[in-house]
């Protein structure tokens, strides 16, 4: 790979020299730390990546072992621990309760995400409280999980919800909300608020307003809020550990409870696939709207 | 964010009032989400802590025996690890904003970053299969006669320890720098691509060395993110309940597990309602302090 900046250092060595100025040992020093200071750089670079991925093909290698209990190098090769994960009922329930879940949580998510970002960038109320909205449904980033899922988990016991699927989908709206809701604000906040009011000058109401001229600029940033928040939901753990009860299970759940018995082929094979899914959802989305 | 600014003024009238009205029902919906969900349960903890029906004695237990040995551990490794994640983003963004040809710059930030949206329970189980007695790095360890016996990296504690703070184990460690990482990327990145690169070339013409440059200039111009990520990640680790669950030792016992266990086994609300409380002030003293900086909230507006 190129590498421009050090380029240009090394042409200024040697302009330097070409005046007198620097000596040629100290163009050849400053040449070698520069290179050495790249080659830290780079060298950091590759191993974070390294790291960051290498577990991942591990596990996508061990998946692929004909026995159940992979032992390393793997005797054989083989595609039967997908087939299995593929038709266990359990996993399967759980991929399509994970699904389902995940389904309407980013699309009611960002519905909600949207009339908050609105409310935050554009609303017609005090400054006061448009910070106060924004504050509000920031809480999740910034309060530990574990304090918001024994929050919800004793309120919900307390009002006499109980346990189950609806307070799954309460909390998971909850969660995904800010990442909606932020999200959408950054762009909101580049739309110029001077087309709807021109809009509204000429008649429009509301609805057409938003709809001819706020929502065609905003798709972008709200499909992507749609997949974040799907793959967001979908790998979601804590809150939903807290707030299942017996009844319900889901992908991460399912993984889990896995976990603590044993590591098996399955697991990894099954692991994969998760990996897999919400790794396709997520570039998509990062390639709508790149992080930053 | 662009405000009020952007509008044309009006004169007052009926419309205006009904607008305003329209924009405060439409916001109503998601804030009320939010209250139900965030704010209403915050306030029921406390009110549980301090149940039945008015008593100091679940903070007394707090107090007692092993927690406060739990909680400093839980926020001993949430700065330890933010510690290396920090000094890993440094010039791995570094490299990414100022040295790293423009058309490989956003792919590589997508993928270095796509981990924080992939499952962390899978995640850090991954690490459970290299790390492993018969785990992939043993075996080559083993195999290549490195050494005569399998390391025991997986689920074992460090043994070191400064005071009350306890270093991780390396298979805990590992796997929360691997989860909280890209966070930290991310949130440096964006302050790393503003750090003006002149700056840094001018210093090195002036002949500063590597050290001086960052210190001097790389440090001051890029704090706020640092500062920012750090706020983002450090609740998150100390407050983590699948990691050391599938990669602590038994004496790593962190916050979240002490918290789970009074919830689920114990079934003694009240006292894992204190102690969240006591967790959440600690964080939240934590986060006032840093967020007192203008540049951090600026940095933090952007999450």
């Amino acid at each position: 790979m190129g590498d421009s900046s050090e380029r240009a250092a090394a042409d200024r060595d040697i302009d330097g020299e070409r005046s007198g100025r620097a000596s040629v040992a100290g163009r050849v020093r400053r040449r070698i730390t520069a290179g050495v200071r790249g080659g830290f750089f780079r060298t950091t670079v590759v191993l974070t990546a390294l790291f960051l991925y290498l577990p991942v093909v591990a596990v996508g290698y061990l998946s692929l072992s004909p026995a159940s209990q992979p032992s390393i190098p793997l005797d054989g090769v083989t595609l039967r621990w997908y087939a299995a994960v593929l038709t266990d009922a359990r996993f399967v329930r759980g991929l399509a309760t994970s699904g389902a879940i995940g389904a309407v949580a980013s699309v009611v998510g960002t519905g909600l995400g949207l009339l908050a970002a609105r409310t935050i960038v554009r609303g017609r109320l005090p400054g006061w409280v448009r910070a106060a909205v924004a504050v509000v449904v920031a809480i999740p980033l910034f309060v530990p999980t574990v304090v918001v899922a024994l929050g919800i988990g004793i309120a919900a016991g307390r009002v006499g919800v109980g346990f189950g699927l609806g307070p799954v989908l309460a909390g998971h709206l909850y969660w995904v909300l800010p990442f909606s809701t932020f999200l959408i604000a950054s762009r909101y906040a580049t739309i110029d608020g001077r087309m709807t009011e021109v809009a509204r000058d000429l008649g429009a109401d509301g609805i057409t307003t938003f709809r001819t001229v706020t929502l065609p600029q905003l798709w972008p940033a709200l499909f992507a809020s749609v997949l974040f928040a799907f793959a967001l939901s979908f790998n979601e753990f804590l809150i939903t550990f807290f707030l299942a009860g017996s009844g319900v299970t889901t992908m991460p759940l399912e993984i889990y409870g896995k976990v603590r018995i044993g590591a098996t082929s399955f697991l990894n094979a099954a692991s994969v696939l998760v990996l897999l899914f919400s790794g396709a959802v997520a570039t998509v989305a990062a390639s709508l709207e790149p992080p930053t | 964010m662009s405000g009020p600014t952007d509008r044309i003024p009006v004169l007052p009238g009926d419309d205006d009032r009904r607008r305003t009205l329209v924009d405060a029902a439409l916001g109503a919906l998601p804030t009320a989400l939010a209250v139900a969900l965030g704010a209403v349960p915050i306030a029921l903890l406390i009110v549980e802590s301090v149940s039945p029906p008015v008593t100091p004695s679940n903070y007394a237990a707090v107090a007692d025996s092993v927690y406060p040995a739990v909680m400093l551990r839980s926020l001993g490794i949430g700065a330890v690890i933010t510690a290396v994640c920090l000094a890993i983003a440094y010039p791995v963004t570094y490299w990414l904003a100022h040295v790293c040809p423009a058309r490989y710059r956003l792919p590589l930030l997508i993928s270095l970053t796509l981990p924080l949206w992939l499952n962390y329970v899978v995640l850090n189980y991954t690490w459970v299969w290299i790390l492993a007695a018969d785990g992939i790095v043993n075996t080559a360890l083993t195999g290549s006669g490195l050494v005569g016996q399998p390391l025991e990296l997986l689920r074992t504690p460090s043994g070191i320890g400064v005071g009350p703070i306890e270093l991780p184990g390396p298979s805990l460690g590992i796997g929360f720098v691997h989860i909280y990482l890209p966070y930290v990327l991310l949130t440096m990145y964006v302050s790393m691509e503003r750090l003006d690169y002149r700056q840094v070339e001018a210093a090195r013409d002036l002949g500063a060395g590597g050290v001086r440059v960052f210190l001097d200039i790389v440090v001051p111009e890029t704090y706020a993110g640092a500062v920012a990520g750090t706020l983002i990640v450090y609740a998150r680790i100390a407050g983590a309940f699948a990691t050391p669950q599938i990669l602590g030792s038994p004496s790593e016992q962190m916050i979240a597990q002490t918290i789970t266990t009074q919830f689920y086994d114990v079934l003694d609300y009240p006292f894992a309602a204190a102690l969240s409380v006591v967790f959440l002030v600690v964080v939240v003293v934590g986060f006032g302090v840093g967020a007192l900086s203008t540049d951090v909230r600026a940095e933090l507006k952007r999450w």
